[in-house]
């Protein structure tokens, strides 16, 4: 439904985004992920035909939008960072003038606009002011001139950026509704909300795009090696002989007491040195030590480390990872996994894990 | 077509909502009231004629018009509704063309403002009315130039005022482009510049002359700034 092919911006010199190229199916839920100005609004304005492209192409149903026709942009539902809203305008009379706007037939509009009114919950506010409106309805307004003339995609631009919890919770349930309806892509920098929205994300980082796939999958291919949350109580000298000498690829005793020989809690985590379970193995050898588990959790690699991995700066350029299509069946996808191509690919990437990961266990030692 | 009128329904309601709009025509109004007192009522003229304020009260459309015209495409541009604006349907042209009509619509505003004058006078003695009417299309017509290109100004920057100063600067500008040789009065530098002057084109019509060549002025200097400003947006998208 959308292809964007090698498309690339280029501001005075500087080059904002460079050579991304992805397709969207009809009905996908689209997360575009990446750090603050990674070229995220610039890739989403090029989408929209607010930007023209420096080189590339893209098309929405065969319509070029690198070169916007009327028809080509009656297509689409916009809702940039700010929205685009007249403060002195009153909410109705927005609503009309964005339906003249967006073509939507005069003897629709009626009918459309109280629709929009009761669908984002803007009921008695027709008549206020949007200058008066708080950000959370002035962010339900904003989608509300995205979806006014029912557009085949919808983009929008960190559509719970400055939302409190409450108001995020609301705009995503609608986003959720929305999607049922409508092709969507959006952009954010919450990891969480790709994985409780999106069926499929885009990384995007330094105007390039480093990974493309369902997001559910994003940590199983990276994640190529076993890895364990241990809570045990014990001295950590027995602790060590225990463990020691089983070909661990990382590990990282953090002791509530310096004294070695002193019983204590040690929360442990253990990285295997590939993908086979070894948690029997351990409950069991710890039980026969007489060493009390009080936790043991396979730790799998949250999104944010997915992301940390990703767009490292020690990422190269090469290596775009392309994870397994949504669209492939589930068997395809497991073995395209453990293809060695897409591991070599990855190669480069996982020199970067134990920095990352390392990262996290301070932040969580700090918590 | 629809798209335009909404545009310019648009901008019509904001004018009504803001208050710069009346800020602007409250002290147009005033200081041509002020005028009118001065030249009417101070000195007592023997002869009753529209003339005598006209010339005093078109002066200040030099100051009204580009506080008028600077929020017109500014606003949109700081506001970032420019966004909505150039990703629905509607073309450049419609866009600066329905914003026009919307400032022509405040144009006849400050001109039924200023038949207040005339109306006044009426009541002491006979009015020559093809000479007022004359007189009114010729300040139509000057009128239309300048929000043209006060709309061409507002496209240029994203500050109201800075906009409002670029507008400014360029009306002056042409306004004086007769006096600017004044010194040498008949010389070669006054003959090629007189005829690009705003002011001096609404002479043969203050007289009673309707002339081809002012009319035609007037159109394709608002013609051309129009044309201007529908590239400076269309521009955008290439940034």
């Amino acid at each position: 439904m959308l292809q964007v092919q090698q498309v690339s911006k280029h501001f005075d010199r500087r080059r904002s985004v460079d050579g991304i190229d992805f397709e969207m199916e009809r009905g996908e839920i689209v997360g575009f992920l990446g750090p603050n100005g990674a070229g995220k609004t610039t890739t989403m304005r090029m989408i929209t035909g607010y930007l023209t492209p420096t080189s590339g192409q893209i098309w929405l149903d065969g319509l070029p939008m690198h070169e916007p026709s009327r028809k080509a942009r009656g297509k689409i539902g916009y809702l940039p960072e700010t929205p685009p809203l007249y403060p002195d305008m009153t909410v109705m009379s927005y609503l009309r003038f964005v339906a003249d706007l967006r073509d939507v037939p005069a003897r629709q509009q009626k009918l459309r606009i109280s629709e929009m009114i009761d669908r984002l919950g803007l009921e008695g506010r027709e008549r206020q002011v949007v200058r008066s409106l708080s950000k959370g309805y002035k962010q339900r307004l904003g989608l509300a001139q995205a979806i006014i003339h029912k557009p085949d995609l919808l983009v929008l631009d960190e559509p719970t950026s400055g939302l409190d919890p409450s108001q995020i919770v609301e705009i995503r349930q609608l986003i959720r509704e929305l999607g049922e309806q409508h092709t969507v892509l959006l952009s954010t920098h919450i990891l969480q909300e790709v994985s409780t929205l999106c069926s499929r994300v885009l990384i995007i980082n330094e105007g390039k795009l480093v990974a493309d796939g369902p997001s559910n999958q994003l940590d199983s291919s990276l994640n190529d090696k076993f890895q364990v949350a241990l809570e045990v109580k014990s001295r950590p000298a027995v602790l060590h002989t225990l463990l020691d000498g089983w070909g661990w690829s990382e590990t990282d005793y953090v002791l509530t007491d310096p004294d070695e020989q002193q019983e204590q809690l040690i929360r442990v985590r253990l990285q295997g040195e590939d993908g086979t379970d070894f948690r029997e193995r351990l409950s069991l050898a710890l039980g026969e030590a007489r060493i009390p588990i009080l936790e043991l959790r396979r730790e799998s690699m949250s999104l944010e480390d997915v992301f940390l991995k990703l767009t490292s700066e020690s990422a190269p350029e090469s290596a775009t990872v392309e994870l397994p299509s949504s669209s492939e069946s589930s068997a395809e996808e497991s073995s395209a996994t453990e293809a060695t191509p897409a591991k070599d690919e990855l190669t480069p990437l996982t020199k970067t894990s134990n920095k990352a990961s390392k990262k996290m266990n301070n932040k969580e030692d700090r918590a | 077509m629809k798209r335009m009128w909404a545009i310019c329904s648009k901008e019509l309601q904001l004018y009504f909502f803001n208050p710069t709009s009346y800020f602007a025509i409250a002290v147009y109004v005033l200081l041509s009231s002020i005028m009118f007192y001065v030249s009417f009522v101070v000195y007592q003229p023997s002869i009753i004629d529209y003339r005598l304020i006209l010339g005093d009260t078109i002066f200040m459309l030099l100051i009204v018009i580009p506080l008028l015209t600077m929020r017109l495409m500014s606003e949109e541009f700081r506001q970032g509704t420019d966004e909505l604006l150039l990703t629905s349907p509607v073309t450049a042209t419609e866009i600066v063309l329905g914003k026009y009509l919307a400032s022509l619509g405040l144009l006849i505003v400050l001109i039924l403002c200023n038949m207040v004058y005339p109306l006044t006078m009426s009541f002491f003695g006979k009015l020559d009315i093809t000479l007022l009417l004359l007189s009114v299309l010729g300040v139509f017509l000057l009128g239309a130039a300048m929000m043209a290109i006060g709309l061409f100004a507002s496209s240029l920057s994203q500050h109201q005022m800075v906009s409002a100063v670029i507008g400014f600067v360029i009306l002056l500008t042409l306004w004086l482009m007769d006096s600017f040789a004044s010194g040498a009065t008949g010389s070669s530098l006054q003959q090629w510049l007189a005829p690009f002057s705003l002011s001096g084109r609404l002479n043969n019509m203050i007289k009673g002359v309707l002339h081809g060549p002012d009319l035609l002025y007037y159109i394709t200097l608002a013609a051309l700034f129009l044309v201007l400003s529908i590239q400076i947006v269309e521009r955008k998208r290439w940034r």
